[in-house]
């Protein structure tokens, strides 16, 4: 009877297993695969060997998108974490609670392209707000999406706004820290400082860890659409990144060896931060610890 | 150190900064055309011009009816499949549980980037690229383990007391999930409802990799199609974004009422049933 449950209980798995079967692992491998061949979609792949990669090498645009995706990642990642958890801790109680909890959820609700074009009018360099605000602050005004040098930190600040998943995952982890710890520390004559410090942070060190791996997987999609819809990668590929590189190789030229070729650079860096989460979560004991679950 | 008034301070400022976007899109929305774009933000009155003009530019009842759909077909689906694996995966063996958990934080760990190219080839090879079904397609895996990990968490909460007495009483492995896991997990099911929503909702990629004729399109990609008529009028944007907004917005503001009227309610429930004892002794 205990074995026939047990298989039932797989049963339910089926559709997540299979899912990921089909949408993740097959596409990956394909593209893992598509690398050493020439396809169009249209004909039989052709084998090509190496042709792609040294394609790829010798093109300056990938070099580029690549730091202009370095830049684009790295620097809002850790800014977008440490917000959400500050916003996750004055979230957590007060009477104001809920509101704040509706106001910065609110910007990673609206669609992606809603999210963009507001931000296309709030960085528009002559009547835009915020260089209203600039303005009558007496301070210089850039020209922002228009500027090579002010593109990138544009999207940057306007990035910054989407920490809802970050905001969610850090307040539940919050709940999740045994309330008698603090007031321990509390009686103990811990101020909100040394609390934060040798209480809530080293409970929580795995979850923001894993929140800056997830985070920057987040921006390269997010990222996409911002420059996409705002820049197209301009000005003079100033916000060219490689998601765009890939895009371009893939659905406007048909040439997804190429574009496979092109994303084992992007497997690369997810390796890296598949073995980083992979440690941590087997470190930490992640999700399995017998008190609470911490997501 | 962080007094409460200060920190009463430091929400209000957040909740000033994180709406901003937001009041701005809806001023430039509301303002007459006729206003210099150069006059001061706040529109001098306001008018649903705008919005006359948006409906006039693209078919917009379409792309939204197309919206409607996408969401109706993914949000259920993916509360479905989310809740099975998250219930599966609270009730196997633990050493199972470890993997699956594990195997899904690997799995949102990879960049939706990465997959593009080849998904398109899985699509059009098993016939719905093209199709509606190319957005809805992740649903049918729980649209992503971060819900079904929002499913476990909540499962696992329950006391394996409550599972054990269904067991029982001859409660299979459906009948417990449905009577007993998924009315105490209302509060979760209620975030992945309006969580998928948002996501599906808002979803532009696959609608801009996957679609290839405009009567399918959604929201999402009239807005850069209206972005190609106008990029600088500013009013008809601002209205085709609050357009495209106003729905998940008025969801994530109900979803959080409901929470705070059920936090409200529990302690209520609690401080009664303090005083009950209270009266007792």
């Amino acid at each position: 009877m205990n074995r026939d449950y047990d298989r039932r209980l797989r049963l339910l798995l089926l559709p997540y297993a299979a899912g990921i079967g089909l949408l993740f692992v097959l596409p990956a491998l394909m593209s893992f695969a598509l690398a050493f061949f020439r396809y169009d979609s249209l004909s039989a792949p052709r084998f090509a060997g190496l042709v792609n990669f040294s394609l790829v090498r010798t093109d300056s645009l990938f070099n580029l998108s690549v730091v202009n995706t370095l830049a684009l990642v790295l620097l809002p990642a850790p800014l977008r974490v440490f917000g959400a958890f500050l916003a996750a801790l004055l979230a957590r109680g007060g009477r104001l609670r809920h509101l704040l909890r509706a106001a910065v959820f609110l910007p990673s609700a609206i669609p992606a392209t809603a999210f963009a074009l507001a931000w296309l009018w709030i960085l528009n360099p002559l009547y835009g707000p915020l260089n209203r605000l600039l303005a009558s602050l007496s301070l210089a005004t850039p020209g922002w999406l228009a500027d090579a040098q002010w593109a990138r930190p544009g999207l940057a600040l306007a990035v910054l706004w989407l920490v809802g998943e970050g905001f969610l995952v850090c307040l539940a982890a919050l709940y999740d820290v045994p309330r008698d710890l603090e007031d321990a520390a509390a009686v103990d004559g811990a101020g909100a400082w040394a609390i934060l410090r040798h209480v809530l942070l080293p409970f929580l060190a795995p979850v923001i860890l894993l929140l800056m791996a997830r985070d920057a997987v987040l921006l390269l999609q997010e990222s996409f659409t911002l420059t996409w819809l705002l820049t197209g990668g301009g000005p003079y590929y100033a916000t060219y990144t490689l998601p765009q590189f890939i895009y371009e190789a893939a659905f406007d030229r048909l040439d997804f060896g190429m574009a496979s070729a092109a994303l084992w650079a992007l497997y690369a860096v997810t390796g890296l931060i598949l073995a980083l989460v992979y440690t941590i979560a087997r470190q930490w004991q992640i999700g399995m610890s017998e008190e609470e679950f911490l997501l | 150190m962080i007094g409460p008034p200060a920190r009463t301070a430091g929400r209000l400022l957040l909740v000033g900064l994180f709406t901003l976007p937001l009041l701005f899109m809806t001023l430039a929305a509301f303002r007459p055309t006729g206003q210099a774009i150069t006059a001061g933000l706040w529109p001098n009155s306001l008018t649903l011009d705008n919005f006359r003009r948006l409906f006039a530019a693209l078919p917009i009842g379409r792309f939204t009816l197309n919206s409607l759909l996408v969401v109706a077909a993914a949000v259920p689906l993916t509360i479905l499949t989310a809740s099975w694996a998250g219930f599966a995966m609270a009730r196997l063996p633990r050493s199972t549980q470890r993997r699956w958990v594990l195997l899904s934080f690997l799995v949102l760990m990879v960049p939706g980037v990465a997959l593009w190219s080849s998904r398109f080839l899985v699509y059009n090879r098993i016939g719905i690229g093209g199709t509606l079904w190319a957005l809805i397609a992740p649903a049918f895996m729980g649209s992503s383990p971060f819900f079904v990990l929002m499913f476990y968490r909540a499962f696992r909460r329950i006391p394996p007391a409550i599972y054990d007495s269904a067991r029982l009483d001859g409660a299979g492995v459906l009948a417990t999930w449905r009577q007993v896991a998924m009315p105490i997990a209302r509060p979760t099911t209620l975030a992945v409802a309006v969580l998928a929503f948002v996501l599906y909702w808002g979803d532009y990629l696959s609608p801009l990799l996957y679609l290839n004729e405009s009567r399918r399109y959604t929201l999402p990609v009239a807005l850069q199609l209206l972005q190609q008529l106008g990029r600088s009028d500013y009013p008809l944007l601002m209205a085709g974004s609050l357009w495209a907004s106003v729905v998940p917005l008025t969801l994530v503001v109900l979803a959080i009422v409901a929470a705070a009227l059920a936090e409200r309610i529990r302690a209520r429930h609690q401080r009664s049933a303090v005083d009950a004892t209270d009266t007792r002794y």
